[in-house]
């Protein structure tokens, strides 16, 4: 994708063009912020009207474009359901939950919260609707490993779709015992690695129904005959094909800055890890770090963390910045946010994953943070990070995603599988 | 009976552990081989999710002993172990020692068994005979 962005008129030829739009595929991403439409030759981008159905708001800024493909050619995936909202309990922290968090995330799951059975009540109850939560533990040898106190828990619990991937020995006890439940395979074989395919189709339809039922969202089906997928999941089936459109040299991590939340898409080089699959690359998500929706969390975030404040000395600003709307202190918050989900990843915090920093050779940015910084204001934090954190004078390369290449080729590569 | 094993910590040796595996085999185990750099935690989850009766830990590069000093609090956190039978053997310390301060003082680390550089062998009938004390044992209450 080489054309310039932004709102690009279509010449008239193209908007006369029937035929040729109808050999033509249309991609849209509906962001929490943006949306954004892709054809062959344009790209365009719009900040959305928060007042409007999104539908209406799409019609009203590209009705034209959209109206020129039929609706077998157009590809929709989106974020802006707000993804679901996930509970995982399983029986270790090492095997099951992570199992089921790494397949979950790599659904396009963004919320998810964990419950080590063995302290399961300790937990409190969280208080908010949970639209599904997920049962793991043990192989399928290995039964008798839940209770009562697992079904005293889900019975004070409030959620909408529940589903058991754990050992075969305590399936039926489990489906006697749970209202509803689904029983799918195990997510550990016998050999204690993991088996994604099951849960990861169940998680991607759940995601499926959900936008359907989501008023806002299943309108968009009016416009399409093509299944919504959720974004993220898209943009992990970009990463195998990334050589395509940027010399990236592996390892490499993709940094998804946007509205809501941030994605990591990362190469499995870069993880001393028991996760043994067969992606080549896996994803995380921080639900607070995003730049609109999220800003007031990220500003909590920036504030616990000791380092914010020499580098906003290194940014030349103060933390009056936070209480600002301008430009420049949306800037200050992106560059923020590259900081703390680097932190957030290093060996600095201790997190569900940690990635071998000092091994990437290249850090691929993309979504709204390549509209606002340019490539040295990301390389000057991304210097700081490593001077810092990691002591070190290591500098991977920084690769700007600003045409949304990454985003198309996932949505291209989508449609030709289907 | 279900045995869990593997190399714990920055420990490459993957030939010892590889044997481990197939003497297990051989003996009628049924065994869940974690590989070489396995940190005291995945040990422990493994256990958990597989339902093993032993946790066989090796150490060929000497560092077992930093790692073993965690073993007692860590297995206080997990509330179904307690009677997994806990075994270590390779070359447990970094330099030279004799078995008779060695043996001891891992034993006050949490392990029941300790081989000191004992042959395989030797150290799987330990394994046997341990088990059928504590079957005798079951039995008697």
């Amino acid at each position: 994708m080489t054309s310039p962005l932004n709102n690009v008129e279509h010449s008239d030829s193209e908007k006369n063009s029937a035929t040729k739009a109808s050999k033509e595929k249309l991609l849209i991403d509906v962001g929490s912020t943006y949306f954004k439409l892709s054809t062959a030759n344009n790209l365009e981008q719009h900040f959305r009207d928060f007042n409007k159905d999104i539908l209406a708001d799409l019609m009203h800024k590209c009705g034209d474009t959209i109206d020129s493909f039929g609706k077998e050619d157009v590809h929709i995936c989106s974020s802006a359901n707000g993804g679901l909202t996930t509970l995982i309990i399983g029986i270790t922290n090492t095997f099951s939950l992570k199992y089921a968090t790494n397949i979950a995330f790599n659904s396009g799951i963004n919320i998810i919260d964990t419950v080590l059975y063995q302290n399961i009540e300790d937990y409190s109850l969280p208080s908010d609707l949970i639209d599904v939560v997920i049962i793991v533990g043990g192989i399928n040898s290995n039964g008798n490993v839940f209770s009562d106190s697992l079904y005293n828990y889900l019975a004070q619990l409030r959620y909408s779709n529940i589903v058991f991937v754990g050992n075969e020995l305590d399936a039926p006890a489990i489906q006697e015992n749970i209202a509803n439940v689904e029983i799918l395979p195990n997510i550990i074989d016998d050999r204690l690695h993991i088996v994604e395919q099951h849960l990861r189709e169940y998680l991607t339809n759940l995601y499926q129904k959900d936008i359907e039922g989501k008023e806002d969202i299943k309108h968009l089906y009016d416009i399409t005959s093509n299944q919504i997928f959720p974004t993220p999941y898209v943009v992990n089936k970009t990463l195998p094909l990334i050589d395509a459109k940027f010399s990236v040299v592996n390892p490499f991590i993709l940094l998804d800055i946007g509205g809501a939340t941030t994605d990591i898409h990362y190469s499995k080089d870069l993880v001393d890890d028991n996760l043994v699959t067969e992606n080549e690359y896996d994803r995380l998500v921080f639900k607070k770090l995003g730049v609109y929706k999220s800003k007031q969390s990220l500003i909590f975030a920036a504030k616990s963390n000791e380092f914010v404040y020499e580098l906003l000395m290194h940014l030349k600003v103060t933390e009056n910045i936070f209480e600002e709307q301008t430009q420049k202190a949306t800037k200050i918050l992106m560059q923020l946010a590259i900081f703390l989900v680097l932190c957030k990843i290093s060996h600095y915090k201790k997190a569900y994953i940690n990635l071998k920093l000092l091994s990437i050779n290249s850090i691929v940015l993309t979504g709204g943070i390549t509209k606002v910084l340019t490539g040295d204001e990301i390389e000057d934090i991304i210097s700081f990070f490593y001077k810092k954190i990691l002591n070190s004078e290591h500098n991977p390369v920084t690769v700007l995603d600003s045409n949304y290449d990454i985003w198309t080729l996932g949505e291209q590569g989508k449609e030709l599988c289907q | 009976m279900k045995v869990v094993t593997g190399v714990v910590g920055n420990d490459i040796h993957v030939v010892a552990n590889r044997l481990i595996e197939l003497s297990l085999n051989a003996r009628g185990y049924e065994v869940f081989n974690l590989g070489v750099n396995t940190y005291l935690e995945e040990f422990f989850d493994a256990a958990v999710e597989t339902g093993a009766d032993v946790l066989m830990i090796s150490s060929l590069n000497g560092e077992a002993e930093g790692w073993s000093r965690e073993v007692k609090l860590l297995k206080a956190k997990y509330k179904h172990l307690d009677d997994i039978i806990m075994m270590i053997g390779g070359n447990l310390v970094v330099g030279t020692g004799n078995a008779e301060d060695i043996v001891p003082r891992y034993k006050n680390y949490g392990f029941d068994i300790v081989c000191h550089q004992v042959d395989l062998n030797t150290g799987l009938d330990m394994l046997e005979t341990l088990i059928k004390d504590r079957e005798i044992e079951a039995r008697n209450k």
